[in-house]
């Protein structure tokens, strides 16, 4: 099996810093977020530019070439509503490290990013939701089946749509969090691959708190057969975690310096 | 549905090392596919095979060996008696003399000797010191530094001394350094992840992951190297995608079936053949079993497994 993939979620518009760096074509402090993930370990950085609506493409496409170049290709994961700056950014894309992902399709109104990602020979992550959170399993996993057969009939490989389950806050929904668990331990059985924004569980939650929570999900989602996650990779203990389970998965070869590689 | 056939090419590749200078420098690694899996795609650089010659010159040989250089009586003349055999790409001169626990020869007596050896022979060199860590440590350095520029291959640094001669072989004279570890996967990853930390560069990296005899634990042997392979390639491990030379004369020559006389076991036929024939086995099995090299004793071994690699690749 792969290593697992952690999918750097740090330059994202609803920050700040980066919504003016992008605004004002600012490379440091996008640049230094980047470099952040990477040194902590993150395989794909994913690119948040918001709707986007105005300069999206020229936007998407300046993000792309701009962490790109500096950082040997990273591999990518375009964020937006705006399909137009997905196709800009992919046509700048260097894939030598690893195919672009388009973020993200759902069963419902954004079906339409599966054949994105398809006429691009792109990742495609796919929401197990329509209109709303799914109420159980039985929808989930048939929203899973119209989006593979949807990325099938394109003529996507199966392994190129990673199934997001939703990933669901624990203060409210503490009683969800075993379907979801069994949701991925499904797509793995099927021999899918799956991702998610895993941290959400923990919204809410003191500070100190996110992290244990953070890891023992990822443990237990791991388990499941989980192959991704779009995480904060400056979480030490959630990276701690991650490298411990590609151990334990046999995903990776143990060394006793297999924390700081 | 048809059957669509799937190549085992991976998108990961062992390694490219070139060991010596000029024209007679060879390159191992480079491959993106299993062990002599050809028709998945081709092997960048077939295995080199190397031949083995000590400080002690002819009286280390085992009688069966002698014969092949005769008229030689230094290691240099052995050096190069032994670069003019079929099938030598590479010479190993393994400096056992230096053992303290043995004859105890002083370090400029041996670096002389591989001065005199590389003046003499233009193949490209292997260095294995005497396997006391202590000596070792001065002994692969002032070797290091002696024939700086050739571009050679020290084995060994292990877990022990591994910054002595990671710093003197790989930083201070940029030769190619051998990471040696005793049929132990994880030790073998950590030690190229140790080496690259003290910043010796990966690509000047090669691995003695241990060896045996065929037979002796042998077993071990195989699926260690099959693990490296598979977490290099299909895993995409850059930490162990270095290529793997094996020293398979050192461990070959000491089993009894390399050793006993006829006199002794007359049932066992010919000394000369089963010693041949169980450093040919051993050879060839870790050459299925992913090394990029392999270092050997016996002329007529040298020979037989340059002949299989050359039919195979």
């Amino acid at each position: 099996m792969a290593k697992f993939v952690t999918i750097g979620e740090r330059i994202h518009c609803i920050s700040p810093v980066i919504r003016k760096a992008m605004a004002e074509r600012d490379p440091e402090p996008i640049l230094k977020r980047a470099k952040e993930q990477l040194d902590a370990g993150a395989t794909y950085l994913d690119v948040n530019i918001g709707p986007a609506e105005s300069d999206g493409e020229d936007l998407m496409k300046w993000a792309v070439q701009l962490l790109q170049s500096e950082f040997d290709n990273v591999p990518l994961a375009l964020d937006t509503a705006n399909k137009k700056a997905i196709e800009a950014g992919i046509s700048v894309y260097n894939r030598a490290k690893g195919k672009p992902i388009v973020n993200s399709a759902d069963a419902g109104g954004r079906i339409e990013n599966i054949d994105l990602a398809a006429a691009n020979d792109a990742i495609v992550i796919a929401l197990c939701s329509a209109e709303g959170i799914a109420a159980d399993n039985d929808e989930r996993m048939m929203h899973c089946q119209n989006m593979l057969e949807r990325g099938l009939e394109h003529g996507m490989e199966p392994t190129d749509l990673w199934f997001d389950p939703l990933f669901l806050v624990v203060k409210g929904m503490q009683d969800k969090q075993m379907e979801v668990l069994e949701a991925i331990k499904m797509f793995s059985d099927m021999g899918l691959n799956s991702t998610g924004g895993l941290s959400n569980n923990s919204n809410g939650m003191p500070k100190h708190i996110r992290p244990i929570m953070d890891s023992a999900l990822v443990a237990m989602a791991m388990m499941q057969g989980l192959t991704s996650a779009i995480v904060n990779p400056c979480d030490l203990r959630l990276m701690e975690t991650i490298k411990s389970c590609d151990v334990f998965k046999n995903n990776t070869l143990y060394a006793d310096s297999y924390l700081e590689i | 549905m048809p059957f669509t056939g799937k190549s085992g090419k991976f998108s990961a590749k062992i390694n490219t090392v070139t060991v010596g200078t000029g024209d007679k420098a060879i390159t191992i690694g480079g491959e993106n596919v299993l062990p002599f899996y050809t028709f998945d795609d081709a092997i960048a650089n077939a295995p080199k095979v190397g031949i083995e010659i000590t400080d002690g010159g002819m009286d280390n040989e085992p009688e069966c060996v002698k014969k092949y250089y005769e008229g030689c009586s230094t290691a240099v003349d052995m050096a190069k008696k032994a670069a003019t055999f079929e099938g030598v790409d590479f010479l190993s001169i393994r400096l056992e003399g230096g053992d303290p626990n043995g004859e105890n020869k002083p370090t400029e007596e041996l670096v002389q000797i591989l001065k005199d050896i590389a003046d003499a022979v233009d193949l490209p060199l292997v260095v294995c010191g005497c396997k006391n860590v202590e000596k070792d440590g001065e002994l692969l350095d002032k070797a290091s530094s002696a024939l700086a520029g050739k571009n050679v291959i020290v084995l060994s640094a292990r877990e022990e001394d591994y910054k002595t001669i990671g710093a003197s072989a790989g930083l201070a004279y940029k030769q190619i350094v051998g990471a040696e570890s005793a049929v132990d996967i994880n030790l073998a990853k950590q030690l190229n992840v140790l080496l690259t930390q003290l910043g010796v560069n990966g690509q000047s990296i090669v691995m003695n992951v241990g060896s045996a005899a065929a037979g002796y634990g042998f077993e071990y042997v195989v699926s260690t190297m099959d693990r490296v392979k598979a977490a290099a390639l299909s895993q995409s491990d850059a930490t162990l995608q270095m290529p793997i030379i094996t020293p398979v004369a050192s461990e070959v020559w000491g089993v009894k079936e390399a050793m006993a006389s006829e006199a002794d076991m007359p049932e066992w036929g010919s000394l000369e053949e089963r010693a041949v024939d169980m450093e040919i086995e051993t050879a060839a099995a870790v050459l299925a079993s992913g090394s990029n090299a392999v270092i050997l004793r016996h002329p007529e071994s040298v020979k037989t497994i340059s002949q299989l690699i050359k039919e195979l690749v």
